[in-house]
C-alpha cells in the first residue's frame, strides 16, 4: 500500500523514502515491467501467427492451387495426400469455439484487421512499458544517490574520529 | 502485554486471510475480463457478417452448423453473464478491500496505543 502511494506521489516522495523501501518499490516495478514485457512478447507472437495465416491463404488457397494435390499433416511426421474442396472459401476460428466460412478475400481482410488491432495494442503497451522503465530508472537513480551520500557520511565520520 | 500481542496476532492473521481472498478475487476478475474481451471480438465479427453466412459451433471434436441469430444470441447471453459476474466480483473486491482497510486501521490503533503505553511507562 505504502509503495502505491509513493508511486502516486511521484518524484517528491521518492527522495524522502528510506533505501529499503525504495528497494522494495524497485522490485515491485521490476515485476510489473517483466509482466508487461511478457505480454508484449505474446502479442508479438500472436501477430506473427496471424501474418502466417495471411501468407498461407495467399500461397495455398488460390485458383492456381485448386487442382494440385497437397499433403495433409496428420501428425508432425505423417502425411496423407489430399485435395482442396474449395479454393475460394476457408473456415476461420473467430474465437470461443465459433467457426465462420469466409471467402479468401474476406479471410485476408479479417486477418489484416487482427494484425492491425494487435499493432494498436502493441503501440499502447510500448508506451506503458517505456513509462515503467523510466520509473525504474528514476528509482534506481535515487537509490544510487542515497547510497553514495550515506557512504560519504560514514567516511566523514570515520575521518573525524 | 501478551493479551495485546494475541489480539495483534489475530488481527494480522485476519489481514493475511483477507489479502489472500483479495488476490483470488482479482485473479478471477482478470480471467473474466479476458473472456469478455474474446466474446466481444466474436460479437463484433458477427456484426460484420452477412445474415446467411455459414457459422459453425465447435462442440468437442465436431463442428455443428448454427444459425446466425442463434449464434449471436448465445454470444450475447454469454456476454451478459460475464458482465454480471464482473459486477459481482467487483463488489466482492470492494467488500474485501473495505474489510482489510478496517483491520489495518485496528492494527495501527493497537500498535500506537501500545507504543503510548510504553512511552508512559518509560
Amino acid at each position: 500500500m505504502a509503495t502505491k502511494q509513493a508511486q502516486k506521489g511521484g518524484q517528491i516522495d521518492l527522495g524522502q523514502l528510506p533505501v529499503p523501501q525504495l528497494q522494495e518499490l524497485k522490485t515491485q516495478l521490476d515485476r510489473e515491467l517483466e509482466h508487461l514485457t511478457t505480454s508484449f512478447q505474446s502479442l508479438r507472437t500472436a501477430q506473427s501467427k496471424f501474418r502466417d495465416c495471411i501468407n498461407s491463404i495467399s500461397q495455398g488457397v488460390n485458383p492456381g492451387t485448386a487442382d494440385k494435390p497437397l499433403l495433409v499433416p496428420l501428425t508432425s511426421s505423417l502425411y496423407v495426400p489430399g485435395r482442396l474442396t474449395s479454393s475460394t472459401h476457408v473456415l476461420i476460428d473467430i474465437g470461443t469455439g465459433f467457426f465462420v466460412e469466409k471467402t479468401v478475400e474476406d479471410a485476408t481482410d479479417f486477418y489484416n484487421r487482427k494484425v492491425k488491432d494487435l499493432q494498436d495494442s502493441l503501440k499502447d503497451l510500448e508506451g506503458v512499458i517505456n513509462g515503467k522503465a523510466n520509473n525504474v530508472r528514476m528509482v534506481e537513480e535515487v537509490i544510487r544517490v542515497k547510497v553514495l551520500s550515506a557512504q560519504e557520511q560514514s567516511q566523514k565520520e570515520g575521518a573525524g574520529s | 502485554m501478551s493479551d495485546v500481542q494475541k489480539k495483534l496476532q489475530a488481527l494480522s492473521d485476519a489481514y493475511q486471510a483477507l489479502q489472500g481472498e483479495l488476490s483470488g478475487a482479482v485473479e478471477a476478475r482478470q480471467k473474466l475480463e479476458s473472456q469478455q474481451q474474446e466474446n466481444t471480438t466474436v460479437k463484433k465479427e458477427f456484426d460484420l457478417l452477412a445474415d446467411d453466412a455459414n457459422i459453425y459451433k465447435q462442440i468437442g471434436p465436431v463442428l455443428l452448423k448454427q444459425d446466425k441469430t442463434e449464434a449471436v444470441m448465445s454470444v450475447s447471453a454469454r456476454l451478459d453473464f460475464i458482465n454480471k459476474e464482473i459486477a459481482r466480483i467487483e463488489k466482492q473486491i470492494k467488500d474485501v478491500q473495505d474489510k482489510s482497510e478496517k483491520v489495518k486501521m485496528d492494527i495501527i490503533q493497537i500498535q500506537s496505543a501500545a507504543q503510548q503505553a510504553q512511552e508512559a511507562a518509560a
